[in-house]
């Protein structure tokens, strides 16, 4: 049915080795990944805290066989190693280890879905306005101006006294901030994109601006995200920490690190590993992910190969 | 004779800019027949590009069409809605763009996007769409098709992707093709293989093609008929033949005169043309070519010319149009 047209090409032959595989941006990128010792290292440090946060009462149960709100007034401040409390108890006899294992919880809980909701709301944003541009861009840069113009912490004090925060309306308080530079970073790429000759190619080819934006111009704005997403994960925890440490997070009696460090901060001297436990956790997650961000970074980022 | 496929009348296209409005097709007016080859050429900046883009509907931003019609088989692509336009293009109309090596996606397989035109207008299950367009990717000469379908854009030299955007244009085959300077980025040789395709395509598919170009010879072995275009405006249009063995307007004639030639005494220097392209914003009155003309007349600088039939072919001239033969001084 079909003949060959008549090319004047040399007929070459078919290759001997059959199935080269192509390898393509983003193998060469996971290649570049899984060579990066560091990055692999920081990226099972954060594969760990999630599997401890899903885990988490699985652990407690296996390992310390505590409820952590289980009050204990004969125990205070029971040192670590001490016999059934393995990392100790805090000011009201409660088993440490165990509220580290949920407090990885919320930390890791918010820490994605503030990461997840940020992404979606700023690539969104992003793509929208870098692709049609003109007025539409205008007011939506303008709105992120305005958010990112407000000292963060006020807007969190503001949105916490406003909505009283459990684990969600922290996630997303934390999250209605992030996005703006995530929408910035996105349309700032689409525009150097958007201006490819594929783009108008495609158009002439009679795809629709929907299938222009999510299968043409997602896929080359996407390592933005990922690398932004890694970052912005050790941002989250950390804010999560300072909100729950300014009795602005999550309730005081939930088990999270930064709760654990808002009433260990009386007792450093008298039981310094109140502070210790739940400081170092947080500072090991948010260097993991810093460094983890970095690594995908310096795979994903043509400009640094 | 059937009707035209696709007639032009008086398109204008101009571009807002800051400095004024640049009036970069002014009244362009043509037909293209079923089948047939026509050769656009000019110089950089003369509208020949944002010709095709009006044609498409595609002129960029600050750019936009403000008179004339576009009509493909009697209908107004003005008047319709993008969802139908969106229907026209790739199906109806395809156009090839030239710098192949920034015009495939880059994060994209070559075989899946040489089916996307499929995907977007034949409504094909995609492994039966990325089976059209492997075939379609072996037709225009791409080596063992099914694997190199596999590959990205990167894998691929610069005559390949150019292929692969053919292939992309005619896995719809459609009635026309515009290719917007297809060899420009290309180097001699490949020049010629990518010149065979399309004549290929154009004989196989029957497939009406508007080749853009700013290589005269070029047009000489691929087009019927050819438009020189300046400053936006059509400045002759005839048969090729007619147009480069008799040309009727001065510009063309200069332009011919300016290309090394193989039966040329030996030495005999090239003659370049005086002076500059015509600033687009506020074109020289008259002629848009009276500056830089060596034949101009008084009236040249007061009246333009309208495109008027001189001996076999038509030409925008007034020298010419009043009979006088152009020569050598």
């Amino acid at each position: 049915m079909i003949t060959p047209l008549p090319v004047d090409a040399p007929a070459v032959p078919a290759p001997l080795v059959p199935g080269r595989p192509a390898r393509g941006y983003w193998k060469e990128a996971t290649g570049r990944l899984r060579r990066n010792r560091i990055g692999v290292t920081s990226g099972l440090v954060l594969l760990f805290f999630v599997v401890v946060a899903v885990t988490s009462p699985l652990l407690a149960a296996v390992f310390t066989q505590a409820d952590p709100r289980h009050i204990d007034l004969l125990n205070t401040f029971l040192p670590p190693f001490s016999p059934h409390h393995i990392l100790g108890t805090d000011d009201l006899g409660r088993d440490e280890l165990t509220r580290m294992l949920y407090g990885a919880q919320v930390s890791m809980g918010i820490g994605f879905l503030s990461v997840g909701v940020a992404l979606t709301i700023g690539a969104g944003v992003g793509l929208l306005a870098g692709y049609y541009g003109g007025l539409l861009d205008g007011l939506l840069m303008r709105f992120v101006d305005i958010i990112l113009a407000v000292p963060a912490i006020f807007l969190f004090i503001l949105m916490s006294i406003l909505f009283k925060p459990n684990t969600i309306t922290l996630a997303l308080i934390i999250a209605s901030v992030g996005w703006g530079s995530i929408a910035r970073l996105v349309r700032g790429e689409v525009l150097s994109v958007r201006t490819r000759d594929f783009m108008i190619a495609t158009r002439a080819l009679g795809a629709s601006d929907a299938r222009l934006i999510l299968r043409h111009l997602l896929p080359n704005v996407l390592h933005v995200l990922i690398v932004f997403g890694s970052l912005y994960l050790g941002q989250v925890v950390l804010i999560e920490a300072a909100l729950d440490f300014l009795g602005l997070g999550i309730s005081p009696a939930t088990p999270s690190w930064g709760n654990m460090l808002t009433n260990s901060e009386t007792f450093f001297f008298h039981s310094s590993w109140l502070v210790i436990w739940p400081g170092v956790t947080i500072f090991v997650t948010v260097l993991a992910a810093n460094l983890f961000g970095n690594a995908i970074r310096d795979a994903f980022d043509p400009r640094l190969r | 004779m059937p009707g035209p496929l696709l007639e032009v009348r008086d398109l204008k296209t101009q571009f807002s800019t800051p400095e004024g409005v640049v009036k970069a097709v002014d009244g362009v007016s043509f037909e293209l027949h079923a089948g047939e080859t026509l050769g656009i050429v000019g110089e950089s900046g003369c509208g020949k590009s944002v010709t095709a883009l009006s044609i498409m509907r595609l002129v960029p931003r600050p750019g936009r069409i403000v008179g004339g019609q576009v009509l493909f088989e009697g209908r107004d692509l003005a008047k319709l809605s993008n969802a139908q336009m969106q229907e026209i293009r790739g199906e109806s109309i395809a156009m090839i763009f030239q710098d192949p090596m920034t015009s495939l996606n880059p994060v994209f397989r070559v075989g899946w996007q040489v089916s996307e035109p499929l995907l977007l207008h034949r409504s094909m299950p995609q492994a039966k769409a990325l089976q059209g367009g492997t075939i379609m990717l072996g037709r225009v000469g791409i080596p063992s098709p099914e694997t190199r379908a596999r590959d990205f854009p990167h894998h691929f030299s610069g005559g390949m992707r150019q292929r692969a955007m053919i292939a992309m244009g005619l896995t719809t085959t459609p009635p026309v093709l515009i290719a917007d300077e297809p060899t420009t980025a290309l180097d001699v040789t490949i020049q010629a293989q990518i010149l065979d395709l399309l004549r290929n395509a154009n004989r196989e598919f029957g497939t009406a093609t508007i080749l853009i170009t700013h290589n005269l010879g070029v047009v000489a072995g691929m087009c019927e008929r050819v438009m020189v275009m300046y400053a936006g405006r059509i400045v002759e249009s005839g048969l090729t033949t007619d147009v480069f063995a008799h040309p009727k307007h001065p510009y063309t004639w200069s332009l011919l005169r300016s290309i090394p030639r193989l039966d040329a005494e030996r030495h005999e220097p090239l003659k370049p043309i005086e002076g500059m392209p015509p600033d687009l914003i506020a074109p020289p009155p008259g002629c848009a070519f009276h500056p830089r003309c060596p034949f101009k007349v008084e009236r040249c600088s007061r009246d333009v010319p309208a495109l008027n039939r001189v001996g076999d072919q038509l030409a925008a001239c007034w020298v010419t149009q009043s009979g006088v033969e152009l020569k050598d001084a």
